[in-house]
């Protein structure tokens, strides 16, 4: 069975107390099969999203669904943690079992468990079924909370920063793994993340989440050929105008040049500066980064 | 395997409690013959008149003889607070202790909450009636080594007693460790509301069968035979609310 | 591996591909008939999306630079078409050799350089002072 989308949620919110609002309206979907890639400033509200997702936190307001199950009802919880795992981002395990206990532990809730895999990524990892997971370094860690949720059987992986605290090469290994477990079973993966290398590196899908709304989310290609920072040049003192292509994000102003990044129709854009008698239009491509850094800086 | 989880999570403080437990459960009957030399010599003394007076009196004549001595220093005080203290850290602490290792990775597993609460509890009330039972058959194993014999039907209905009404205090804490997302608070709050129940009772003497610690203890089964069977129905009523409540409290929480 | 896609450009890594797959047979690194990389190993290899070079090979194809064959891989096609769109690059690229080498004779930067050819693509040809 294939839903289009894996998880779902529509106008989101989360209110600790009355001061603290870390969701107001979160609106995204993941489809199917995606890697999706969900960025954020910390405290923006990514854990709390992901919670939510996984019947851990209680919204406040709006929906939230996965498989198509009401995330908030506690039955059909169960029913999504039967097919999603989690990677906390503290790689948060029981410390009091050793490797193997852990694993057969898990294995234990899972009729899908595969124990071929089980057996392979406990090699390349270079665990062994002894070690006490306490004594565990930070990156063995990460992989065995890896190992444990590829092993399930998941159709959905959910992982809260993946790679943090890890050096390049064993960053580099984990997002191998993901690749590769990607290409080979059915399976979509949802991940928080603020190091934007790896979601340009993997993610076809993106969201970017600030102060608890989404602000841009797209795939990444779209928004890669999409976004365009165009540069106008001016003899005198630059004006300004307001643009009426609504894709237009921003305008800044400085001296004789004025920056304009856009969402999309840059050619509407270009057309619009054109007639503003410039000196100079530049288009250049924007990166990721240059998205992000726009995107939550932006004023409210 | 969440039993065994939940074993791995409680069995220090078990295991603590048991040995301790069967530490004074012996000490108990050991000091019996020496307790059973000095007591006639208290006799000689004059009697006490005012509360404390009176107080010294009753527990001279409570033990004069081996039952009453085993009742009042081991079934009164060792066994009912050693019992009630463990039973407190049992109940609190657990998943519920936000935080804590493997909570963010066991709530994640396709388990309700009502699971990961039912199947901790039931470890935990297993554990409890261990603590009850068998320093109760030790003392009853034991007794002729001081050459004192000790009803096993006394033994085996002191810790029934125990057991069935104290667990009050471990669905107390239970409760609190839903509300309080430490380990301290809760174990702090319950063993002050158990004192707090004992200085009252103490106080108060007609509450005579049906204090929590009063049953606890099976008072009107030592004196009279006769079982607590309401007081025990009154605390087994309290305790399933308490933990009612703190079902509610866990299913709503947020992680 | 000849194939080095810079995730971190604004430019989409399927479009990066499909570059330096078809730079690849202009050079003749890559002959026709030659089999291309599978879509799993070449994602794991360069640790990338795997519906990424799925993109890339599925656009290459459309444009008939390469072949799918159905269970034995992707194959840098052989027939006129290909030939024809290579051959369009191949005199093409003296055009654009020449302009770029004018245009850093006038001290432009690759950067510059770069902006003005976008620039004029989004333009339309329209002229600008």
């Amino acid at each position: 069975m294939s839903d289009p989308v894996v998880i779902e949620t529509a106008d989101l919110s989360k209110a600790y107390d009355a001061s603290t609002e870390a969701l107001r309206g979160l609106t995204l979907q993941v489809p199917s099969g995606s890697i999706y890639g969900f960025l954020g400033k910390n405290g923006a509200g990514k854990t709390t999203t992901i919670k939510t997702l996984l019947g851990m936190v209680k919204p406040t307001g709006g929906i939230a669904r996965v498989f198509g199950l009401d995330a908030t009802n506690p039955q059909a919880s169960v029913a999504i943690r039967q097919r999603a795992a989690f990677v906390s981002e503290d790689k948060d395990l029981i410390d009091s079992m050793t490797v193997d206990e852990i694993a057969r532990f898990t294995a234990s809730f899972f009729p899908t468990w595969r124990a071929d895999l089980a057996q392979q990524y406990r090699q390349t990892f270079d665990l062994r079924p002894a070690q006490s997971v306490k004594q565990l370094s930070r990156g063995a860690r990460t992989k065995l909370a890896l190992l444990l949720a590829l092993c399930r059987g998941a159709e959905l992986l959910i992982l809260d920063e993946p790679t943090s605290g890890l050096d390049p090469a064993a960053a580099e290994e984990v997002l191998q793994v993901l690749v590769r477990h990607v290409a080979t079973e059915p399976l979509t993966i949802f991940f928080a993340s603020h190091q934007l290398s790896e979601v340009d590196q993997i993610a076809d899908h993106v969201g970017i989440i600030d102060r608890g709304r989404m602000a841009v989310a797209g795939a990444l290609d779209d928004l890669r050929a999409q976004f365009r920072r165009i540069q106008v040049v001016f003899d005198g003192a630059a004006p300004t105008p307001a643009f009426r292509t609504a894709a237009v994000k921003r305008v800044r102003r400085e001296g004789r040049v004025l920056t304009i990044l856009t969402s999309a129709d840059a050619d509407a854009v270009v057309a619009e500066a054109r007639a503003l008698n410039p000196v100079a239009i530049d288009v250049a491509p924007v990166t990721l980064k240059d998205i992000f850094l726009e995107s939550v800086n932006a004023e409210a | 395997m969440l039993w065994y989880k939940a074993w791995l999570d409680t069995r220090w403080p078990f295991l603590i409690g048991l040995a301790i437990l069967v530490v004074l459960a012996c000490g108990n009957v050991f000091e019996y013959p020496t307790t059973a030399r000095l007591l006639p010599l208290a006799d000689t003394l004059p009697h006490g008149t005012g509360i404390v007076g009176r107080a010294i009196d009753e527990a001279i004549q409570t033990q004069r003889d081996y039952r009453g001595f085993i009742w009042w220093q081991w079934v009164r005080q060792n066994f009912t607070q050693t019992w009630t203290l463990f039973a407190v850290l049992l109940g609190s602490g657990g998943l519920l202790v936000s935080g804590s290792k493997g909570a963010l990775f066991t709530a994640a597993l396709p388990a309700s909450r009502k699971q990961l609460l039912g199947i901790r509890a039931g470890a935990c009330m297993i554990e409890l009636l261990v603590l009850a039972v068998v320093p109760s058959l030790l003392i009853w194993l034991l007794s002729p080594a001081v050459g004192e014999s000790y009803s096993l039907t006394t033994a085996l209905v002191h810790a029934s007693c125990m057991f069935l009404a104290g667990v009050v205090f471990y669905s107390f804490a239970v409760l609190m460790s839903t509300t309080f997302h430490d380990m301290w608070r809760p174990a702090l709050v319950t063993c002050l509301v158990a004192i707090g129940i004992g200085v009252v009772e103490t106080v108060v003497r007609q509450m005579g069968g049906y204090g929590v610690f009063a049953v606890m203890r099976a008072e009107t089964y030592f004196r009279s035979g006769a079982l607590p069977w309401g007081g025990l129905l009154v605390t087994i009523a309290i305790s399933a609310s308490l933990f009612y409540a703190a079902l509610l409290n866990f299913v709503q929480l947020d992680l | 591996m000849i194939f080095r896609p810079n995730p971190s450009l604004g430019v989409p890594i399927y479009l990066q591909l499909m570059e330096q797959v078809k730079h690849a047979i202009e050079t003749g690194a890559l002959r026709g008939g030659d089999q291309l990389p599978g879509i799993r190993p070449l994602a794991e290899e360069l640790v990338i999306n795997p519906n990424t070079v799925a993109k890339a090979y599925r656009e290459l194809e459309h444009e008939g630079v390469i072949e799918l064959r159905h269970g034995a891989g992707a194959f840098v096609a052989n027939n006129a078409r290909a030939k024809k769109v290579t051959d369009k690059l191949r005199t093409a690229q003296p055009v654009v050799a020449t302009a770029v080498e004018k245009l850093r004779g006038q001290g432009l930067t690759d950067e510059e350089i770069r902006r003005l050819f976008e620039a004029e693509l989004r333009g339309k040809g329209d002229h600008r002072e």
